[in-house]
């Protein structure tokens, strides 16, 4: 159980650098359009075949 | 598919017409070639996927000027205009573009998909939350006028946009919320992790060193949570003790400070109990309630931005004609209108006369005939003829300007609705204020060691987490379901107030009706030929009336001359015909005699220089479920009320008024607040409306509903917006609305109780910390759980 000591730091450390990005998602516009982004993947573009 | 309904647009299909192509190998009907021309493209570029995508109709062409939309790009190559909206970057030119008829996100895939094979396009992006497209082009290859008529061929509409100081402060704003959010959420997750072992741990039993790691461990998750996150409900709380006007804000902050507070003091002296998952959890959820509220806010506003496109007008300039900015335009200039315009500005006719299209201002939607010396007001549309006007008023001088401070003054008016819980717990928190202190100083005389625990306990336990969230949550998950239904809620009180509405009123034309005119009766034995002379006559005519006549065979008219406010003359098959009204028959050729018996229909006549040939009555269509829910509302007790601009007569030909509990009529838009105002005993209005005129009473009602085809400025005025344009919607929402009170009745019932029972047992020292935590947690849990029944 000891490993909880390093284990729980690591996840934090995780966490940090996960909301780090999303962070810097939403500051580069990412999260502009919820709307649409969702739905993106359901149109298939034949060009990209 | 519905038969009735046209493939592209959805509108109703008019009686006798068949219009029909074949799509992705089933038969499509359409209610107009528009429509057909467009589905017939979008099927010939291979984008027919658009259709099986989409989630909601498309918009219909008819209703847009495409030389409005074409001009604005050629007044953009003015070069003083041009470095404004276009950044040049060498041969690629960067440039926004606001993008009108996108109704789902199938739309934006469409447009950019046809407008991306381009050539000389280098990328088009379109971003659907707001509207806005960014594209960038070679303008040596390609011009952005083909650019635009390449979307007006699928039904889309560009103009150039400039985003001004107050759309990057939104767009700010919004982001740091979704920061906020994300935050709180990912906090939340791990927090609850973390809590999840330590309830474990206090029934299995846990070393106090793992235990501590856990504590600390949420307490490093939370600390974000509550210190940004939840930033705007500690200032929203400042506010509210300098303003001295309490709101939720405030025992939601002490609630959430409170708790993070001793949890840390718990934290540091290694006593007590941490309550970090019930904050974090607490904090993301009213965030999260709130967010949604601001997206659909900031949706139904975003419509109205007029002022950051580039609209073009045609100035009249030494006898010369030249586009030019409406923005630009002052007060004397002389501008052009074309047929099928609108009016930038108010003004009076200098040349020509033409029939002019009010219904955005009145609501009667057929146009009035005008000449010069007459005045013409900003936003209604120039109907058949080209004219020349003076410019007489400009921006917020113009008459609609007036109509939006009318209703500025009509929304300050409005009655406040209290919101139960805000009440509750504004008493609630005082209350729980005061006896914290007491038993603190009671318990200071009997164990002042444990004197402070006490006291933290008492607050926890009583802390007004379940109680506060109780309202919003169960609010928030009936806005979504709403949301399906196609009724948008703009503000925070609609569903409180739909649930305790006893009155509802409705605008006629737009809102009970389709605003559209149908063929009531002919007095010919060939009725079917009489339609084809009709048609022929008013083919090229944009006034509402022509559409009413759907040829089954064509026929070429010559020489067809438009008379505004009276008719068309035109010869077919050597024969010179007129159709129109009576005062333009009566007195042509041979006199004519006609007794009229339908008084309050439109009619028409078609007749030659000889003699009369067919008299045809119009009317306007009812909307197929208008009856049938009129009748159930007023089954269920509600009060049903008309409310309109137009004349009985004409209200009376497609309404009854027994149907009605009031039936008003010939109402100005200032009459028809008035009414509402002075009805005292119907405080709880739901109002449902479309036009211009109905703008200020929508303001004025307590709830109001706008339709989803609605002018711009009823939608940013109305609480909620019923996209669907079914109004048999409102009263599914009345349903779910008023389960939507009972289940905030329940949860906040649970959270009373809860709260009451485990106040007297921490008094008295009773609360083992681990369970007041628990208890905490779960009675939130509950009051969401029972909140999500509403969403089923």
């Amino acid at each position: 159980m000891e490993s909880l000591y390093l284990l729980i730091p690591i996840a934090g450390l995780f966490v940090a650098v996960g909301l780090g990005i999303f962070v810097w998602a939403v500051k580069r516009d990412q999260f502009d359009d919820l709307d649409r982004e969702g739905e993106r993947i359901l149109f298939d573009d034949e060009d990209d075949k | 598919m519905n038969k009735n309904a046209c493939f592209h647009c959805g509108d109703l299909i008019p009686k006798n017409l068949s219009i029909t192509s074949t799509i992705d190998g089933t038969d499509a009907h359409f209610c107009c070639y528009g429509c057909q021309a467009i589905a017939d493209f979008i099927r010939e570029e291979d984008l027919s996927n658009y259709y099986q995508r989409r989630q909601s109709n498309a918009i219909n062409p008819n209703n847009k000027n495409t030389e409005e939309y074409k001009h604005a790009f050629e007044l953009l190559k003015n070069e003083d205009i041009y470095p404004l909206y276009v950044h040049v970057d060498n041969a690629e030119h960067h440039i926004q573009i606001s993008v009108d008829g996108m109704t789902c996100s199938a739309c934006a895939w469409l447009i950019e998909k046809h407008i991306s094979d381009m050539d000389g396009v280098e990328s088009m992006h379109i971003n659907l939350s707001s509207s806005i497209a960014t594209l960038i082009w070679q303008p040596s290859k390609i011009d952005l006028v083909d650019i635009n008529s390449a979307a007006n061929k699928i039904g889309y509409y560009f103009k150039p946009y400039r985003s001004d100081i107050e759309d990057s402060n939104r767009s700010e704003r919004r982001k740091s919320s979704i920061i906020k959010l994300g935050i709180a959420g990912v906090g939340m997750m791990q927090v609850m992790m973390s809590a999840i072992a330590l309830y474990a741990g206090e029934i299995q039993g846990m070393e106090d060193s793992f235990k501590n790691l856990l504590r600390w461990s949420s307490f490093f998750f939370s600390t974000p949570v509550v210190l940004f996150s939840a930033l705007p409900f500690f200032r929203a709380a400042l506010r509210d003790i300098k303003t001295r006007h309490f709101t939720m804000d405030l025992p939601v902050s002490i609630g959430i400070g409170l708790a993070y507070v001793s949890s840390v003091y718990a934290l540091f002296t290694n006593s007590g109990q941490v309550y970090f998952d019930s904050v974090t959890m607490f904090t993301f959820f009213l965030l999260l309630g709130r967010f949604l509220e601001e997206s659909a806010r900031q949706k139904a506003q975003k419509d109205n931005r007029n002022s950051d496109e580039l609209s073009s007008v045609t100035l009249i300039k030494n006898s010369d004609t030249l586009l030019y900015p409406k923005s630009k335009l002052t007060s004397g200039d002389i501008i052009q209108i074309s047929p099928g315009e609108h009016f930038p500005t108010d003004g009076v006719i200098i040349q020509g006369h033409g029939s002019i299209d009010e219904s955005s201002l009145t609501g009667e939607y057929l146009p009035v005939s005008k000449s010069i010396g007459d005045p013409v007001v900003a936003s209604t549309i120039n109907v058949d003829q080209t004219l020349q006007i003076k410019v007489t008023a400009v921006g917020t001088q113009t008459r609609a300007a007036a109509i939006e401070r009318l209703t500025q003054r009509a929304l300050s008016e409005k009655p406040k609705i209290a919101i139960v819980a805000d009440t509750i717990a504004h008493y609630f928190v005082i209350c729980v204020l005061i006896v914290a202190v007491l038993a603190y100083g009671v318990w200071y005389f009997i164990d002042s060691s444990q004197a402070y625990w006490i006291m933290v306990s008492v607050l926890v336990v009583t802390c007004p987490c379940a109680l506060s969230l109780a309202t919003p949550v169960a609010l928030t998950t009936a806005t979504n379901k709403l949301k399906e239904y196609g009724l948008v809620i703009t503000r925070g009180h609609v569903i409180e107030s739909l649930a305790s509405c006893n009155h509802i009123t409705f605008d006629k034309t737009g809102t009970l009706t389709y605003g559209k005119f149908d063929i009531l009766s002919i007095s010919h034995k060939n009725k079917e030929d009489i339609i084809n002379y009709c048609a022929a006559l008013e083919e090229n005519s944009v006034h509402p009336i022509a559409k009413a006549f759907n040829a089954t065979k064509h026929l070429q008219a010559r020489n067809v001359m438009n008379y505004a406010g009276k008719g068309v003359e035109g010869e077919i098959n050597g024969t010179l015909y007129r159709l129109g009204n009576w005062s333009f028959i009566k007195n042509w050729g041979n006199d004519k005699e006609y007794a009229s018996s339908e008084e309050h229909a439109l009619t028409l006549f078609l007749a030659t220089e000889k003699e009369i040939v067919s008299v045809i009555t119009l009317q306007d269509r009812l909307r197929t479920e208008t009856n049938a829910t009129i009748k159930n509302l007023r089954k269920k007790g509600y009060s049903v009320s008309l409310l309109t601009g137009d004349t009985k007569a004409s209200s009376l030909s497609v309404l009854s008024e027994s149907s009605f509990d009031y039936f008003i009529t010939d109402q100005t838009p200032e009459e028809k607040w008035d009414w509402l105002s002075n009805k005292t005993d119907l405080q709880h209005t739901i109002m449902i409306g479309d036009g211009l005129n109905d703008v200020p009473s929508l303001a004025g009602a307590s709830t109001s509903i706008a339709m989803g085809q609605s002018s711009d400025l009823a939608k940013t005025h109305a609480d909620a917006l019923l996209l669907s344009n079914n109004i048999s919607t409102i009263e599914n929402a009345i349903k779910l609305a008023i389960k939507c009170k009972r289940i905030i009745k329940q949860n906040l019932f649970w959270a009373a109780t809860y709260n009451g029972t485990m106040l007297p047992a921490a008094l008295l020292g009773y609360i083992p910390p681990w369970s007041a935590a628990l208890g905490m947690a779960a009675s939130s849990l509950f009051v969401v759980l029972n909140a999500t029944r509403l969403s089923k």
